[in-house]
């Protein structure tokens, strides 16, 4: 395959875009998350870098970069230096697919929704291997939940999203926005029910509480990246909130019509459904205590896999009829 | 089967409860004081320095009488027109146990217990406080109300 200049330099400046806005989105992530969990807890949150604390992020970020990297004797070397890519770059390759506009896209590939369920399985490799490059039982102990949590939680996901597919017929993102140019799926019955079940299995897929057994602090100290600190640990936390991001930006776009709206241009409506999901998920994450690793289980298996199974089924008869 | 739906039903009303609450806590107003430059108003009761109302104090010496550490200590003169006049009312804050008897025997109310709390100091000589002079508590004013 050969690349002409011209794309080259398109190529760059998409990616150079595309991880300014994962920075700054991690960053506005992080803030935004403390703030709203001090205010539903009662407290103000940070208050004194910046209005509102507003720089806070900042002032993290450069704490962690200039703090030592610590390596554990014993640990992997190998395995405990790729870790933290191989959860970070999945989340960043993702963004490649996500509409963020009715022309500001990276790439619209025709198996867009494919390639972002395949692609941000890989980040579990990483937290897999944070888990077993530290040398830690605790970490290794997260790593393992992270893995079987992940796993289990990628079919009712899956099934979920298909029932969408099945509506629009096409994989392609752009191509389900526009299937959503009357009425979005979130107000057809069946695809609300998926719309439930995917927000559920997305928060497990990215460990969030209450299904952050793989980093459960009163357990596993933080889990996986127990032995991680400075830069490395702020990629775990990069990673996380930009997956976190992206399963917020695919639930809009599958569920949310994506950016359509009235009046507002097309990236503003994206942004704030976007952020709107993102409230919603840290809503639950400050309300609800973790589950236990077998509830975890009973829940994927026995709960959600039966229903998006008749869900499924019965968006197919729907579809026949 | 029906148990199995039935929890399915009962759990997710019992997460929108929970949701509910917490929204409610979001939108109220947080309970966090930003300290230094935002205080606590004492309780009306509340015991903090022992302080004095000069023109009241009848010198009836009561409040030395009843002080339990006797960390009081009075003298007087006579003054020209034949009437007591004060002369010392040291205070000494290293003893003071914030007993607010002298607060409760004094017949004039004079003697009270202001509202000041941030009590650390650098010097231990600063705990012997003069209570004729006006601004004693000038160090340690910035703090709470003052009577």
């Amino acid at each position: 395959m050969t690349v002409s200049a011209q794309e080259a330099i398109f190529m760059i400046m998409t990616a150079a875009a595309v991880l300014g806005f994962i920075s700054a989105s991690a960053m506005f992530l992080i803030w935004f998350e403390r703030k709203v969990s001090a205010h539903i807890q009662s407290r103000l949150g940070p208050m004194r870098v910046g209005w509102h604390g507003c720089l806070q992020s900042i002032a993290d970020a450069v704490k962690l970069l200039l703090k030592e990297d610590i390596m554990p004797s014993g640990a992997d070397k190998v395995v405990w230096w790729l870790a933290p890519f191989m959860a970070t770059v999945p989340a960043v390759m993702a963004f490649a697919v996500v509409p963020f506009g009715r022309n500001l896209i990276v790439k619209d590939l025709n198996v867009g929704i494919l390639y972002i369920i395949a692609v941000s399985s890989i980040s579990t490799l990483g937290i897999m291997m944070a888990g077993w490059g530290s040398n830690n039982k605790y970490s290794l102990l997260g790593g393992m939940r992270s893995v079987a949590q992940i796993i289990s939680y990628e079919v009712p996901l899956l099934l979920s999203i298909i029932t969408v597919i099945m509506h629009t017929g096409s994989l392609s993102m752009q191509k389900i926005i526009q299937a959503q140019q009357h009425l979005w799926f979130i107000f057809y019955p069946n695809l609300a029910l998926s719309f439930l079940i995917y927000i559920i299995c997305a928060t497990a897929e990215v460990n969030r509480a209450p299904f952050d057994i793989p980093e459960a602090e009163s357990e596993l100290v933080a889990g996986f990246h127990t032995e991680y600190s400075g830069m490395k640990f702020a990629m775990f936390f990069v990673a996380e909130y930009t997956n976190l991001f992206i399963i917020s930006a695919v639930a809009v776009t599958l569920f949310l019509g994506g950016w359509q709206g009235p009046l507002l241009p097309s990236f503003i409506w994206f942004l704030i459904k976007v952020y709107a999901v993102i409230f919603v998920l840290m809503w639950v994450r400050w309300t609800f205590p973790r589950v236990r690793s077998d509830q975890l289980m009973a829940f994927a298996w026995k709960r959600l896999m039966p229903i998006a199974l008749v869900n499924l089924a019965v968006t197919g008869l729907v579809l026949i009829r | 089967m029906i148990t199995f739906f039935k929890d399915i039903i009962r759990g997710a009303l019992s997460l929108i409860k929970g949701m509910l609450v917490t929204l409610k806590y979001f939108f109220q107003a947080p309970t966090t004081l930003q300290y230094p430059t935002q205080k606590l108003k004492m309780a009306q009761r509340f015991r903090g320095l022992v302080d004095l109302h000069k023109e009241k104090c009848i010198i009836c010496y009561q409040c030395v009488k009843i002080c339990p550490t006797g960390c009081l200590a009075i003298s007087h003169k006579q003054g020209e027109d034949k009437k007591k006049q004060l002369e010392i009312f040291n205070y000494n804050m290293e003893l003071c146990c914030f007993c607010g008897l002298c607060e409760q025997v004094c017949p004039a109310s004079a003697v009270y217990l202001n509202k000041i709390y941030e009590i650390a100091l650098y010097s231990r000589e600063k705990l012997h406080v003069d209570l004729l002079e006006p601004d004693k508590y000038a160090e340690w004013n910035n703090a709470g109300d003052n009577h």
